[in-house]
């Protein structure tokens, strides 16, 4: 049965496009396809669509001008297709607006997570709970309150802001880049480590096994996100 | 007091003149064979009492004989004439006059000069066979000892080496050998020390090099220069130059000395171009046996992609024959589907692991290895590591120890997790379902140790280095396969880091692999509140 969203799929390959379309199709999803990046802007303008799947291997443009030229006048949720290696890659197109990637080969399960989350996010708008619940761990934004099974948990300033910035965006990856501009600001965007050491701190103050954290997850050479 | 100071230097100067513009050796000979002559004549004086003074003859035939032996052609000569003259002088009436009473005595005379003479020219040209006997001997000895030394030079530059100190030490001048370099610039390889070359000269071996025919003919054509060059010649042509310095003061080379310089020539040439094939066959050998083993590699390689593609292709031939109801006898239950799809899948990530590992050797061999280098938690990224294994891990618990003051390193995060999974996936490969998987950190002097310890099967003693080279793999008795490359790219990326890597085998079974990483001078874990805007 059919949802009502629209999938745009880029790829200059033909079997990974059918490959999608056939499993999008079988989840309800209207498949629009697109082979470069001009097709996926023209696609964009024409369609009315509600999530962009972007492979970052195309032949005439560049997956992280697309973006930018797609975030000019839309902010469609986009999650872009990249192969391991290409880290920067990833880290530009989020940092230009994507909002979350998989990489190749990558689970059909995974993708369609990933793709709900972001459609979650973009659905809601302005629209946003002030209280976040997620497998024990309360986070109320109002009130600035954190507890999780272990009872309330006290955290600095700089920690309530990180974590904060993660439930905003609670399942999408966010680069350091972004993290470290939301929080701290434009001029600590290269201050890897302050991010690391907070980020580290926080693990330790609400996951039960730090060493095998369910909340926040590390993306590795990207950034962190936050399980929800 | 002057006039004594005068004729004192004056006779200084005699003397030295008399002395060195003579060769003192010649004069001593002279000395010698008149003493000889003297000797038997004052031998002779008591004896001719007793015998008719013919018999004393043979005696002065003896010394002639001994002169020509000992002292030389010249010295013999004059012991002849001398002996003569004393035999006249002394011995012949009237005694102590050179008059004869007796003519048949002119006989005797004529007698003893004219063998004397024949003697002491045959003697003397004995002798001078015997001496070039013995220096052909010695040339023919130290042109043994060049050629065998050339034999047992190794490499190139060893013969190189061998042929100018041979021909310094036998010819007693400063030599060089020169090869043509790029195009027929002469570049030198070899030289006795204290050889140096002017320009003109390089120019003039050059030539030589060229004009091989011309410069054999007249190899001493000096070059401008003090320095004469002698092509070396090979069954393939001339291959080099050899320069040596001949100081002027030496004179004219006699053909004795030309013909040895030749032979010495001949040999360093056919030396060099062994050395030379040598060196090439080695090449050869050394550039089949690399193909060799890159076939082999290759091979490992194909085969190890295509077997699971082999059963991925398999599987959804099945699968289509199913579906497609073309074949309606062909008929497979839901759970035989399933299970043949899950094993497509199980090859499928496989496949995708060892193109990972085989893209990581690439890089780690080629060196296009770059290291992101971020302060690091360790914690964070054993995390992560566990994380990443998931299903991998579900029959072996995991315990993970890392205390909580262990420093930030600098590393490249996502190379360094790539060398957890590797170690984990190991530990889960070699050890038996429910057996524990311990991984612990911790801070050893400037270093940080992460060790992956297993209750396996262990690694055999003789083994524990070689499990990190390039596709060794443990022989499993039910045959479970990895690519043979996890412990070498966990090397590779942990060496390029500065760090180490060991295998040990525990006590009480299983194997715990340590790796050891420099903290790489990052600041302690700092307090949060110190970064508060």
């Amino acid at each position: 049965m059919k949802n009502d969203l629209c999938v745009i799929v880029v790829d200059d390959e033909y079997p990974i496009r059918r490959m999608l379309r056939t499993a999008l199709d079988a989840h309800g999803y209207t498949v629009v396809e697109a082979a470069s990046g001009a097709e996926a802007l023209l696609a964009a303008a024409e369609h009315h669509a509600d999530i962009l799947l972007l492979d970052l291997g195309l032949p005439d443009m560049d997956g992280v001008e697309v973006t930018r030229q797609l975030r000019q006048w839309s902010q469609t949720p986009i999650i872009v297709l990249s192969v391991r290696e290409r880290e920067e890659d990833k880290i530009s197109a989020l940092d230009a607006g994507a909002d979350d990637y998989v990489t190749k080969p990558f689970s059909i399960g995974e993708l369609l997570a990933r793709m709900r989350v972001s459609l979650r996010h973009s659905s809601r708008g302005e629209r946003e709970s002030p209280l976040f619940e997620s497998g024990g761990l309360v986070v109320d934004r109002v009130n600035h309150l954190v507890s999780t099974d272990s009872g309330e948990v006290s955290l600095t300033p700089t920690e309530y802001d990180l974590l904060s910035e993660l439930v905003h965006h609670s399942g999408k990856v966010l680069t350091h880049r972004h993290l470290l501009r939301c929080v701290w600001g434009e001029a600590y965007e290269l201050e890897t480590h302050l991010l690391r050491v907070n980020i580290s701190n926080l693990r330790k103050k609400i996951e039960a096994d730090p060493m095998q954290p369910r909340y926040i997850t590390t993306e590795p050479g990207v950034g962190y996100r936050l399980k929800g | 007091m002057r006039e004594k100071g005068l004729p004192q230097r004056l006779r200084q100067k005699i003397l030295k003149w008399a002395l060195t513009s003579w060769p003192y050796s010649n004069l001593r000979r002279y000395l010698y064979a008149f003493l000889l002559v003297a000797l038997v004549t004052l031998l002779g004086v008591p004896i001719h009492f007793f015998i008719h003074p013919t018999n004393l003859v043979m005696l002065y035939l003896a010394i002639v004989v001994v002169a020509a032996v000992f002292l030389g052609r010249g010295p013999s000569i004059a012991v002849s004439l001398l002996g003569v003259l004393a035999f006249d002088f002394f011995f012949v009436n009237p005694r102590l006059t050179l008059s004869v009473d007796d003519t048949q005595y002119l006989l005797t005379f004529l007698g003893l000069l004219v063998v004397g003479l024949i003697i002491s020219s045959l003697a003397a040209r004995v002798k001078d066979q015997v001496e070039e006997g013995r220096r052909r001997e010695a040339q023919t000895a130290a042109l043994y000892s060049f050629s065998r030394d050339l034999a047992t030079a190794g490499s190139f530059q060893a013969v190189l080496n061998t042929i100018v100190a041979h021909f310094t030490q036998v010819f007693k001048q400063e030599a060089a050998i020169l090869l043509p370099g790029s195009g027929t610039k002469m570049e030198l390889r070899a030289a006795s020390p204290g050889m140096l070359f002017q320009p003109r000269e390089l120019e003039a071996a050059e030539r030589a090099f060229l004009n091989p025919a011309t410069a054999e003919r007249n190899p001493m054509e000096p070059g401008n220069g003090e320095i004469f060059h002698m092509p070396l010649i090979t069954t393939r042509g001339p291959m080099g130059v050899l320069s040596f310095r001949r100081h002027t003061q030496a004179g004219e080379m006699e053909p004795a000395q030309h013909s040895q310089l030749e032979a010495y020539a001949n040999l360093a040439g056919l030396a060099l171009e062994r050395a030379l094939l040598e060196e090439q066959a080695n090449q050869a050998e050394v550039h089949q046996a690399t193909e060799r083993l890159q076939t082999a590699l290759l091979n490992s390689i194909s085969h190890d992609l295509r077997t699971p593609l082999a059963t991925i292709t398999g599987v959804l031939d099945s699968m289509l024959e199913v579906e497609s109801g073309a074949n309606e006898e062909v008929f497979l239950e839901k759970p035989a589907r399933l299970e043949l799809i899950e094993s497509a899948r199980g090859e499928a990530q496989r496949l995708n692991r060892l193109v990972g590992d085989l893209l990581d050797m690439t890089r780690l061999e080629s060196g296009a290895l770059r290291l992101n280098l971020e302060e690091t938690d360790v914690q964070d990224l054993i995390g992560t590591s566990i994380g990443c294994l998931g299903d991998t891990l579900t029959d072996h618990p995991i315990q993970a120890h890392a205390p909580n003051d262990l420093p930030m390193v600098r590393l490249d995060f996502i190379l360094m997790e790539q060398v957890l999974i590797n170690l984990l996936d190991n530990a889960a490969k070699y050890s038996p379902p429910s057996m524990p998987i311990e991984v612990t950190a911790r801070l050893n002097d400037a270093q940080v140790e992460v060790a992956v310890a297993d209750r396996g099967i262990g690694i055999p003693p003789a083994d524990l280095q070689r499990v990190f080279d390039k596709f060794f793999r443990i022989q499993r008795a039910d045959g479970a396969r990895g690519t043979g490359l996890g412990l070498a790219i966990c090397k590779g990326i942990v060496e390029a880091h500065g760090g180490t890597i060991r295998a040990e085998n525990r006590a009480g079974g299983g194997v715990c692999l340590t790796l050891s990483i420099p903290v790489g001078g990052s600041q302690p874990l700092i307090e949060a509140d110190a970064y508060e805007k």
